[in-house]
């Protein structure tokens, strides 16, 4: 199933886009051709336990999971299988969380942490890895494939997963309505929970693709 | 939204309302704005000889917030500022003859990383009341300031 890991609701501030747009979107795609199956909206500094998206799944035949962006002092990383333990051990507000930190708990709370966009500078993982930080020795997978990456941004992180032999997501980084999709996760599996997707991100049968090739 | 926990300002000004004037609107002020714009549907343009058919364009109180001026915040952070963004929630129409009083208050301020680094967004809204008293429109502005690229 195709997957966008990686979008951006009007709960971000920097985001103009609802998710009743995301999904009229999808369908726009869809109906163009192109196979979406679902995407995880992952609002920066914030998880709301209380949103559920399950009606607006059920009527929409979209996978619809929640997840986080979260700065660290290692750049940004996108945290998927969010538990109340998680946001209780981390003030996912704070815009230097310790990475080590947080890479950590998400292991031990059944969470996972995955660099965003690790070619970027200043907030991309290959940075502060390569100048800064070892450690990180849990890091399996980077979002490899970032839908809202300058030039030059994309070559960097290929440069890291293949370096340091990374598994690979992709995802749009989707702030407005039309990017939805551009960049997406191709899982062999099936995933219908934020559960089933930490696993399935560990298991590692997945890649990233572009929307072009998801077309039928 | 982020906490601002670490952030260096005066906190004394969040949510205390410091009024910005008094502003009457005029068939003209309506009809120029309009199009000023470019709108094109005649409840804006006041193409009837109706008073009672023209309303103000929604986003008709951005005139009336440029160049307001605000308190200093006094934030310890970072050389640049920048425009960081407006929205305009309308709540009640805005028609020729109405007499709007402005207040705005320091609604937020948060960090955020981006790609130049740490930035930290002031959020002002502003209100809008027509002479009855009721809202017509709130106003969010973002400001942000950050270190200047070395």
């Amino acid at each position: 199933m195709f997957l966008d890991l990686h979008t951006h609701s009007v709960a971000s501030d920097d985001s103009r886009a609802t998710v009743e747009q995301y999904i009229r979107w999808s369908s726009v795609l869809q109906n163009k051709g192109y196979r979406i199956d679902g995407f995880v909206l992952t609002e920066h500094r914030q998880f709301d336990h209380g949103l559920d998206y399950t009606d607006l799944s059920s009527e929409s035949g979209l996978l619809i999971l929640k997840g986080a962006e979260l700065d660290t002092d290692c750049g940004h990383f996108l945290v998927y299988g969010v538990t109340k333990p998680l946001t209780d051990s981390i003030d996912f507000s704070d815009v230097n969380i310790d990475a080590t930190k947080l890479v950590e708990l998400c292991d031990d709370l059944g969470a996972i942490a995955i660099p965003a966009h690790p070619g970027r500078a200043g907030i991309g993982f290959a940075e502060y890895v390569s100048t800064r930080r070892a450690g990180f020795k849990t890091i399996g997978v980077v979002e490899g494939l970032n839908g809202s990456n300058r030039p030059g941004e994309g070559e960097k992180a290929a440069l890291l997963i293949q370096q340091r032999g990374y598994l690979s997501t992709g995802g749009s980084d989707a702030h407005i309505v039309s990017a939805i999709g551009t960049c997406m996760t191709l899982f062999k599996d099936k995933i219908t929970t934020e559960a089933e997707l930490v696993l399935a991100l560990r298991a590692g049968n997945y890649n990233p693709v572009m929307l072009e090739s998801s077309k039928d | 939204m982020t906490s601002d926990e670490g952030i260096v300002y005066d906190r004394s000004l969040l949510g205390v309302e410091h009024p910005i004037g008094s502003f009457k609107v005029s068939r003209d002020m309506i009809t120029g704005f309009a199009r000023s714009t470019g709108e094109t549907k005649s409840i804006y343009l006041g193409d009837t000889d109706n008073l009672d058919d023209l309303v103000a364009p929604p986003t008709i109180c951005n005139i009336f917030v440029n160049g307001v001026s605000r308190p200093d915040i006094k934030l310890k952070f970072g050389d640049m500022n920048f425009f960081a963004g407006q929205s305009i929630e309308c709540k009640k129409d805005v028609r020729p003859g109405d007499t709007l009083n402005a207040s705005t208050h320091l609604d937020n301020v948060y960090a955020k990383t981006g790609r130049s680094g740490k930035m930290i967004f002031a959020v002002w809204q502003t209100t809008f009341k027509n002479q009855n008293g009721d809202t017509v429109a709130l106003v969010n502005e973002s400001f942000v300031r950050r270190n200047r690229a070395k």
